[in-house]
């Protein structure tokens, strides 16, 4: 199509969009073509997308977007803005014009009576944001292969508006992007650096001063944070030179290092030589890159020689995360756990099964000459060092990843067990009410096609967890009653309490008694009426996921860290969320966060009644229960209100 | 309304004055956009009587809606009246074929004449309407109902027996429509026997009729007190695909042999108000063989091209027309003389010639053409082409505009075969 904008065109445009305007509310479909199939032909330059940005500010009244997906614009969601650009036909050119009219409203030209000024900036912010890959295209195979449809157009729609976006509202966007990110401290970091590459893109035309400063750190935190390690790119040449320094100048470097990974959770290809040149030249250096507290250096100290054996085993460049995840272990004092050091000797040389070694290889960098159990044993150090950084990936298995949490924290020698049966013998086995089940003799499970992007324990254990959890809901299926209180304590261990509620009838589906299982959860975890008893143990319970309209998409498995007051003095609801990104929109108002509110790296946290509200099945000690009858009727009224208009839609509710 | 409501009311609507109701509604019975909007433009109050399904988008523009199953054969045809009259309608206008037989038994009762309710039905049922037509004097071809594969068999044989073929000669198709499905929904040509195997029960009963040779056309006649207000003339280029208004120089010359038989058809079929949409084939020397008829809204964008060259509603001419208390002058005043058409106003219905479709292409050439004036066509964003019924799920239409018939019927060949869809 001879894409010039021509007076013809512009005319017949404003036309279409004329009479538009003219029709009456209920047949704007009959003109509504009209304007998609001439804004079409305007929108494959930029001075076409000039002409229709001029028009912009009159879509909405005109009756644009009347009676599709997009009418209301406070309800467009940005990561769904990157999808309809990249379909075909319809859906293109609506959402190219949608997001033109969110620019007329961000620059003061439109006026729409659900989205102000901020709003709108923000929304365009945050999409930027979503599609740097398209604000900034990158040579990669990926984009080769995966050649996406529009990626011209949308962007040259996405330069289109970063021209009007203020450069620093939008580094803005990506600097607490990156922060939100790495506040949940993941074992995966690979969005996190992809992010990070992305800004790096904008620091080339930013000014802003004190946002380059914060985006230069975090760039440098994962391309060598010192002024040597940043000369030095390459691994080889960096270890060269470390060679030429002083031991002042070594202690240096190791702080400058040290520091940068406490700060960010991130680590540069760097770390993993400064750390092994120091196991080997100068010990006395490492804590100082590790940056270890009292407890760490005595726990460091005790077990010196494991410790270096794991930085010879384990610490490569393409493993370099893992000496963040070695930190954190020394800090935790994992190691004095008594089956912890014979448990990870074991991994340095066990056998480990071709196929395991296969998807081992798979997970990490080629040509580096890693050995399958250099990787696994990596995975081991950050799974055990960071506990809350264990993510499901894009896998349906968030009762494996939430096991694999636990067993972290209070249970290493056990995960230590279950891993070398996995990665040597091909199997696991737990015995559920007398009866042993074994991993290798059941099929499915609910990710019978694990999707790869996930830590190395992960890898290895979760098809045997994800199998195992399954049969045993199988085999309760027909108890008429919710199988999660049988599978529960005999999956996770005894570390789970054996008094279970839920919401759900289980044989009718309905919803029963609402306020009594609500004032049973506050009376066994709120601290105020429960007693004072403090949770030890993280609780496995369940909780619905609704969207950003509160409506439900299904369950979801998180666990109970803790319930505590803020900073502000509110009573939250600690937890880990084994979604890589536990930052969510539930709707009605209720954003689980992950920073900011007293939460610990890899938490995220809700007020104690939001949190409540999304609850349908818990664990409780029945013999730590407090005064059901003392919670507020209030309390009540207000969390049955913000469950009964979500998700409580799709339920009946027959009684309370 | 809900239907108790309606029994509340009835006691109401009985002790109303005799004659004219206030407000005068107009029912449009079917859910069209265009029919609505032109019903508002006219500033005549209505009722929409639509599918319960458009009952929301109804509420959210405030429109008067009725929600009525029409495909439902039922006895509740008084409950739709009383719930109409309580409203206030009197004038009652079809704009779907299968609404045809519900706006006659409406009109029927607002004007309390049962007879517009059997002439209605004349419209619906397509046997019937061949009967009646070749009982007053209309050409027709040669037809039959068939019940079952054995009437079929038999009709082809006897018509090709007729037409003095012997063993081994290709048999003339026979044409095979169900009774009561608008235009081209189901129609098929069979000329062979082993074809007929393909029918299945439920194609049944349906109407056989002996092919008609001869160039096709149709007449979008307004009819007013049993009087031609305007009639228009569609040339087909490819029935189904492609038509253009008004028709080239050749088939407007027979203009007055056309304008006569419509006023044979409409004192046959008793037409009083509204519009017909009569099917004719014209043969050389100027012979009619009359097809079909039907008293609604024309499918083939027709409604829309009138517009484009005469310059006016089409959908507003049917309601003014519908109604028997539209004056003389207001009908004079509204219509345009028949041979002042500002040009040739034609469209492609765009069908993929593919069953997966990848990709859309517009060719410079046509979007570059002085007639062309647009299209809606958008890359479906799931490609499987879904199955044809009838001519009715076209993929898109392009739309032309031009001062020459022969360009307009040139382009519509053209890019008939044109791949617009890969």
């Amino acid at each position: 199509m001879p894409s010039d904008v021509t007076e013809g065109k512009i005319a017949r445009f404003s036309q279409s969009l004329t009479k538009l305007n003219e029709a009456p509310a209920y047949a704007k479909s009959r003109y509504q073509t009209d304007v998609y199939q001439e804004a079409n032909r305007l929108l494959e330059t930029d001075e076409g997308l000039e002409i229709l940005f001029k028009y912009a500010d009159k879509f909405d009244e005109a009756g644009v977007f009347q009676d599709g997906p997009w009418e209301d614009a406070s309800k467009l969601q940005p990561p769904l803005v990157a999808g309809s650009l990249q379909a075909k036909g319809l859906p293109y050119v609506i959402e190219m014009m949608s997001n033109l009219r969110m620019l007329a409203i961000a620059e003061g030209k439109g006026k729409n009576s659900n989205v102000s000024q901020e709003m709108a900036m923000d929304f365009l912010n945050e999409v930027m944001a979503l599609n740097l890959d398209l604000l900034f295209p990158q040579a990669t195979e990926a984009s080769r292969i995966e050649k996406k449809e529009n990626a011209a157009e949308a962007q040259r729609l996405f330069q289109f508006i970063s021209r009007y976006l203020s450069s620093s509202a939008l580094s803005e966007t990506l600097i607490h992007e990156i922060k939100r990110l790495t506040a949940q401290r993941p074992i995966m970091v690979k969005r996190t650096v992809s992010i990070i590459k992305m800004a790096k893109e904008m620091l080339k035309t930013h000014e802003d001063d004190s946002q380059r400063e914060v985006l230069q750190q975090f760039v440098a935190s994962i391309e060598g944070p010192s002024n040597l390690s940043h000369l030095y790119s390459q691994p080889n040449e960096y270890r060269k030179q470390l060679m030429n320094l002083s031991a002042e100048e070594l202690q240096r470097e190791s702080e400058i290092l040290g520091r940068s990974m406490r700060q960010t959770g991130l680590c540069s290809p760097h770390h993993s030589v400064l750390a092994r040149f120091l196991s080997r030249k100068s010990p006395e250096f490492l804590p100082a890159l590790l940056q270890l507290s009292g407890k760490g250096k005595a726990n460091f100290e005790e077990h010196a020689e494991l410790v270096h054996q794991l930085i010879k085993v384990a610490l490569f460049p393409s493993t370099c995360q893992s000496v963040y995840g070695l930190a954190l272990l020394l800090e935790r004092g994992v190691l004095s756990a008594s089956p912890v050091i014979p448990g990870l000797r074991r991994l340095i040389e066990l056998d480990i099964r071709p196929e395991v070694r296969n998807a081992l290889f798979k997970s990490a960098n080629e040509g580096e000459g890693l050995t399958a159990n250099s990787i696994l044993l990596a995975g081991v150090i950050s799974v055990l060092g960071q506990p809350l950084g264990v993510g499901q990936g894009l896998n349906p298995t968030c009762q494996a990843a939430r096991g694999i949490s636990l067993w972290a924290q209070h249970a290493p020698g056990y995960l230590l067990e279950i891993i070398p049966r996995a990665a040597r013998d091909g199997e696991i086995d737990m015995v559920f009410e007398g009866v042993s089940i074994y991993s290798k003799d059941l099929q499915g499970g609910l990710a019978p096609e694990l999707h790869p992007e996930l830590d190395p324990v992960s890898i290895v254990l979760v098809p045997h967890l994800d199998r195992i959890y399954s049969e045993m809901m199988t085999r309760v299926a027909l108890r008429g009653e919710d199988g999660h209180r049988w599978v529960n304590p005999a999956f996770y261990g005894n570390w789970v309490q054996k008094g279970f509620s839920t919401v759900i009838e289980p044989i009718t589906g309905n919803i029963a008694d609402y306020p009594g299982f609500v004032r049973l959860f506050y009376a066994t975890h709120h601290p105020e009426y429960n007693d004072e008893y403090e949770l030890i143990y993280p609780n496995p319970v369940g909780i619905f996921i609704t969207n950003v309209h509160g409506k439900m998409l299904g369950f979801h498995a998180v666990s109970i860290q803790r319930v505590a007051k803020c900073p502000k003095g509110n009573y939250r609801v600690y937890f880990y969320n084994p979604n890589n990104d536990g930052s969510q929109n539930w709707g009605q108002g209720i954003v689980s966060t992950v920073m900011g509110n007293g939460e610990n790296f890899g938490e995220s946290s809700l007020p104690f009644e939001e949190f409540t509200s999304r609850l349908y099945a818990f664990h409780y000690n029945p013999y730590e229960q407090g005064d059901s009858y003392a919670v507020e009727r209030e309390s009540v009224a207000k969390v049955k209100t913000l469950a009964k208009d979500s998700w409580g839609l799709e339920y009946k509710w027959i009684s309370g | 309304m809900e239907l108790d409501q309606l029994e509340m009311n009835q006691t109401l609507e009985e002790s109303q004055p005799e004659g004219k109701t206030i407000p005068y509604l107009t029912a449009l019975i079917g859910w069209s956009l265009p029919a609505i909007e032109a019903c508002d433009k006219l500033k005549r109050p209505f009722v929409v009587v639509g599918p319960p399904d458009f009952k929301d988008y109804a509420e959210k523009h405030n429109i008067t809606f009725v929600g009525w199953e029409f495909d439902r054969l039922n006895e509740g045809s008084d409950k739709l009246y009383k719930q109409l009259k309580v409203l206030g309608a009197e004038v009652a206008v079809p704009l779907y074929e299968e609404c045809v037989e519900w706006a006659g038994a409406l009109n029927a009762r607002f004007r309390q004449e049962p007879r517009l309710f059997n002439r209605s039905l004349l419209l619906r049922d397509k046997g019937m309407m061949k009967r009646k037509a070749q009982i007053a004097g209309i050409k027709v071809g040669v037809f039959e109902e068939a019940r079952d594969k054995d009437d079929v068999k038999r009709f082809l044989k006897r018509v090709n027996e007729a037409l003095l073929k012997v063993d081994g000669d290709k048999y003339d198709p026979i044409h095979c429509k169900p009774l009561d499905k608008a235009g081209s929904v189901g129609h098929r040509a069979i000329d062979n026997p082993a074809d007929i195997e393909a029918l299945t029960e439920t194609d049944f009963p349906l109407l056989m009729e002996s092919h008609l040779d001869g160039q096709e056309f149709s007449c979008e006649v307004f009819v007013h007190k049993g009087q031609i207000q305007f009639l228009n003339i569609t040339e087909y280029v490819k029935l189904g695909y492609s038509n253009f208004v008004p028709p080239s120089p050749s088939l407007e010359s027979k203009r007055p042999v056309i304008r006569q038989a419509i006023e044979q058809l409409i004192e046959a079929f008793e037409i009083e108000n509204g519009v017909i949409h009569p099917e004719y084939f014209i043969m050389p020397d100027g012979t009619l063989h009359f097809g079909e008829v039907a008293a609604r809204v024309p499918g083939g964008h027709i409604f829309d091209l009138i517009e484009r060259a005469y310059g006016f509603s089409a959908y507003e001419a049917q309601i003014l027309c519908s109604d028997p208390n539209t004056t003389e002058e207001e009908l004079r005043k509204f219509f345009p003389s028949e041979d002042e058409a500002n040009g040739y106003a034609g469209c492609l219905m765009v069908h993929p010639h593919v069953n997966f479709i990848e990709e859309l292409t517009i060719p410079d050439e046509l979007e570059e053409h002085a007639f062309f004036e647009k299209h809606d066509m958008f890359t479906p964003p799931q490609g499987k082409v879904a199955e044809r019924v009838g001519f009715g799920n076209h993929y898109g239409t392009i739309f032309f505009f031009g001062d020459d018939s022969a360009e307009m019927r040139r382009l519509l060949e053209y890019y008939e075969k044109y791949d617009f869809y890969l």
